[in-house]
């Protein structure tokens, strides 16, 4: 008897405390204190983007173990968030990816009381279209698509990218692996904006693509540097933060913005609405927000860095980096994708098939 | 400790017994797996095949033939050709490269047998990434193959060899060629030698006795291997993207693309189920021919 | 002492093709097979030395890349899952194949043709299929995604392999084999064990080896039934070889060989007195 008493009275408190807990006005919200979570973190982020001592360090300050899962694209990542089961606290979508989740009600709205550092970002990157004022996303890094050419080569100016496709340069091209933004340099170079995808609109460029695609040597969304650096092709199409690199090795590597259709992608961090430790994330994007974290993400990942803060840590030379900093006239009048629905399916087929006839 | 006998099995006319209940009983964890694990995602796959999509590209269950009919679109079946041709380029290949390996390996003594094929797979225990990214270093313009052509002097210029077609097929050899060891050694292995040594008392030269003798008693193995490289190579993306440089899309990047960027999973399921049908029908014609190809 | 070991020492080391032409033919050419297979794998080697971060001119010897590697947390954490995952599933898939194979092959089920037509169902679904299905399957029972999910998919595209080496290897068995077994005594099960069973060793041992690799090398099906605790080696790699070769990866890859290779020996050596066990 002596020693069931306490054991029927601890039962009691649990089963209240169940209670307490299962009743109906106390939804999972990002204001509870952050000692009511286990000390875990799940992170779906994209590959190759989050240094891994970050997170160690995270780990150190906070006790928060965090595991991670990665993907190579938005889609990707959207089937295995949508199909549910993986439970993920912390997501690292672009821009578009943001507009679609926050039109469909997937994301969680961000506690700004818990995120004390978003001061630190840029203001331009507090009034992005697609989740003005950052109420479901935080900017994690930026940058551009544009013209890298292999100045040892290459001697003839490039200034757009109707002259990276010439039929002097076939063969001897790379560009991403993306139906979507190959679509949006042929709409830039007839002077429409990069988001008019529509079917008329891809009726005019497709006889551009037609004579575009043939001259294409390789397709590379994951590493395009490595065909270029390799010289098994000598001008390309890709990512700053690509070109920042190969630019750091060797500065024959040059890196145009183009000025008919370049465009500004952002990657953010956002909380999933099904998240099971919202507040291990809120603390999370915190950290990654810090100026001397955000720094030493710009020194792994050359891109364009919307954390002011961070940007002053850097060195001459990085800020001198033309591929990661270019000048800021021309990073204002850059777009950002809009997301396309249920039309990507169509870019891809028109981009595919274009390809497959132009070998 | 039965001796060997020199007739073919089917020439015996041993017949399989009927089902037990015993028989059933261990049959039982194989069939829960194949109705869970195998019928089950396969029925899964062809409802999604004729089904629908939203904006995020989640499936909407619907019953339409349109993914089916987009598929014969002359695009994807060209596509679907090349697809075909890269991947029974690369079985033929590995039928030629393989098989006097496989050959060899099955008459050396058991233990050089052993370490021999186990020789075959320890390259294949570093990740298939990894290796195709090596090939890359001895291909590409500044590789190893062109940098001893240039530094001894036999080519002027840099052969352009990685992002062809050569890399392609060169990539699905290299990733096949044990898939296509294997089997053929287990057909060589367990050869009769006296029906080999028959054939040289008749008087055949070598090449008779390889090419009557051989080659029919090791075509299980030939068409073991030929299904475990050619199923595979048809829908491989990786190698063929990072060798070939993504400017001749296969069927399999096609169907990833689906997944992966597009946002359109009833057409890649509908790709992906009309693949399926492909290789069925291969499997049964070269099922018939084995069968077929057995009374010596 | 068994039949197969028998059989392997009656031809020991005898090609029965005559002139020594065909003899010295097979053995270049196997030669130059390995030659091949393990070219990309010496290049690895080497550049897992070399102090070059990138590329592949020789820049000087170094040790860096291997202290770098015994430091990297993530990937050694994520190479003891791939071993787990892989070591379990070929228990699993070996057992499932051996078993299937013969009793497909001895015995005549109802529907016999249909079962086996469905076993090759995973060897020629396209592996995304096969991921996406299985994601598919698994919400469907709400079965959280992690070790179990893998190890079950895993399972499920390897077993096909071992049974399809089992089937070759028993459509070339001596039907009497069994039956002068059981003439001489044996019960079906000690048939099984004592007859059966040790014929069938070198299929079971490369069926085996085949879905280790498989299992150890899967990227694509993974990537789709794997939650964030569960990442295996492959994953990990694809991740870093995304952005370039890093010289870890080569220096990681150069270890797996050279311990797989150290393993083979020492098993060599230990079972020299009984061949014919699994490797």
């Amino acid at each position: 008897m002596k020693t069931i008493r306490p054991l029927i009275l601890t039962l009691l408190a649990l089963v209240l405390a169940a209670c307490g807990k299962s009743g109906p006005a106390s939804p999972p919200t990002a204001t509870t204190p952050a000692s009511a979570e286990p000390k875990k973190l799940s992170l779906f982020c994209w590959s190759e983007y989050v240094p891994q001592t970050i997170i160690d360090d995270f780990t150190k300050e906070t006790g928060i173990k965090v595991s991670v899962e990665n993907y190579s694209s938005n889609e990707e990542m959207l089937s295995k968030l949508l199909a549910g089961g993986g439970k993920y606290d912390l997501i690292q979508p672009s821009e578009y990816t943001i507009e679609a989740l926050i039109k469909d009600g997937q994301l969680l709205p961000l506690d700004p009381g818990a995120l004390t550092n978003l001061g630190n970002i840029a203001p331009e990157f507090r009034a992005m279209s697609f989740d003005l004022g950052n109420k479901y996303s935080v900017p994690y890094m930026a940058g551009f698509v544009g013209i890298c050419v292999n100045t040892s080569k290459i001697k003839t100016p490039v200034q757009s990218f109707a002259d990276v496709f010439v039929p002097a340069n076939k063969g001897r091209i790379v560009v991403l692996d993306d139906a979507r933004e190959i679509v949006s340099w042929a709409l830039g170079s007839i002077k429409l904006g990069i988001n008019d995808v529509t079917t008329e609109n891809l009726a005019l460029i497709t006889p551009l693509l037609k004579k575009w695609l043939p001259l294409v040597k390789v397709y590379d969304s994951d590493s395009p540097k490595t065909s270029l650096k390799n010289g098994d092709v000598d001008i390309g199409v890709i990512w700053s933060g690509e070109a920042a690199l190969l630019y750091a090795q060797d500065s024959k590597f040059a890196f145009i913005l183009p000025d008919d259709g370049a465009h500004l992608f952002v990657d953010n961090m956002s909380i999933p609405k099904t998240a099971s430790h919202p507040q291990n994330a809120h603390l999370f994007i915190n950290y990654l927000l810090r100026a001397d974290v955000s720094k030493r993400i710009s020194d792994a990942f050359p891109y364009y860095n919307p954390n002011l803060a961070a940007r002053q840590l850097l060195s001459t030379e990085q800020l001198a980096n033309p591929a990661s900093y270019p000048p800021a006239q021309k990073i204002s009048v850059m777009q950002t994708f809009r997301d396309l629905g249920q039309l990507s399916a169509t870019v891809d087929e028109l981009v595919t098939q274009i390809k497959a006839k132009g070998k | 400790m039965p001796e060997p006998t020199r007739q073919s099995p089917t020439a015996l006319g041993l017949d399989p017994r009927r089902a037990s209940w015993k028989a059933w009983l261990l049959l039982a964890p194989l069939l829960v797996w194949l109705a869970l694990f195998v019928l089950l995602p396969t029925i899964l796959l062809i409802v999604t095949s004729f089904s629908n999509r939203d904006e995020l590209g989640r499936v909407v269950y619907s019953f339409n033939w349109d993914n089916y009919r987009r598929c014969f679109d002359p695009t994807w079946l060209s596509i679907f050709w090349d697809s075909i041709v890269y991947a029974l380029l690369a079985t033929f290949i590995c039928v030629l490269v393989g098989y006097p390996a496989a050959y060899t390996i099955g008459r050396a003594s058991p233990a050089n047998r052993r370490l021999l094929l186990t020789l075959v797979m320890v390259p294949f225990w570093t990740s298939f990434l990894i290796r195709t990214y090596a090939w890359i270093s001895v291909l590409s313009q500044e590789g190893l193959v062109n940098s001893l052509l240039l530094s001894s002097h036999i080519l002027p210029t840099p052969l352009s060899m990685m992002y062809t077609p050569f890399a392609i097929v060169l990539g699905l050899v290299y990733n096949y060629l044990p898939f296509m060891i294997l089997p053929i050694y287990t057909s060589v292995e367990k050869l009769d030698n006296s029906l080999v040594e028959a054939a040289y008392d008749l008087g055949a030269g070598p090449l008779r006795a390889f090419s009557r003798v051989i080659i029919p008693l090791t075509r299980p193995g030939i068409t073991a291997g030929a299904l475990l490289v050619f199923v595979p190579a048809i829908a491989m993306y990786a190698i063929t993207t990072l060798m070939g440089g993504g400017s001749n899309p296969t069927i399999g990047e096609v169907i990833q693309n689906q997944f992966t960027r597009a946002r359109n999973q009833p057409f890649g399921a509908a790709l992906g189920v009309l693949l399926m049908l492909l290789f069925l029908v291969c499997f049964f014609v070269l099922g018939r021919k084995k069968n077929s190809a057995h009374p010596v | 002492m068994t039949d197969s070991t028998l059989l392997g020492r009656a031809h020991f080391f005898r090609l029965p093709d005559g002139p020594k032409l065909v003899r010295w033919f097979c053995g270049s050419w196997t030669a130059l097979v390995f030659a091949f297979l393990y070219l990309p794998i010496f290049l690895l080697v080497l550049f897992s030395f070399n102090q070059s971060k990138s590329g592949f001119v020789w820049e000087g010897f170094t040790l860096e890349w291997y202290d770098a590697l015994f430091h990297n947390r993530v990937l050694l954490q994520a190479f003891g899952n791939s071993l787990l995952i892989g070591t379990i599933s070929t228990a699993c898939a070996t057992f499932l194949g051996t078993l299937g194979a013969w009793l497909l092959y001895r015995y005549r089920f109802p529907a016999h043709r249909l079962m086996e037509t469905f076993i090759f169902v995973p060897m020629i679904m396209p592996e995304i299929l096969m991921g996406v299905s299985l994601l598919v399957l698994f919400v469907l029972f709400s079965l959280p995604l992690g070790y179990f999910s893998v190890i079950i998919a895993h399972i499920t595209f390897t077993f096909p392999f071992v049974l399809i080496g089992m089937q070759a290897r028993l459509e070339g068995m001596d039907p009497s084999l069994e039956e002068a077994a059981l003439d001489l005594g044996a019960t079906p099960s000690q048939a099984f064990f004592k007859v059966i069973l040790p014929y069938l060793v070198p299929a079971i041992a490369s069926g085996a080896l085949l879905a280790f690799s498989l299992s150890l090398d899967d990227y694509i099906v993974t990537v789709f039934v794997t939650g964030a605790a569960s990442q295996t080696l492959p994953l990990k790699v694809y991740g870093m070889v995304r952005v370039g070769l890093n010289p870890q990866l080569n220096a990681l890859s150069a270890l797996g060989i050279v311990l797989t290779m150290f393993l083979v020996f020492v098993s060599e050596r230990l079972k020299q007195p009984t061949p014919g066990e699994t490797l």
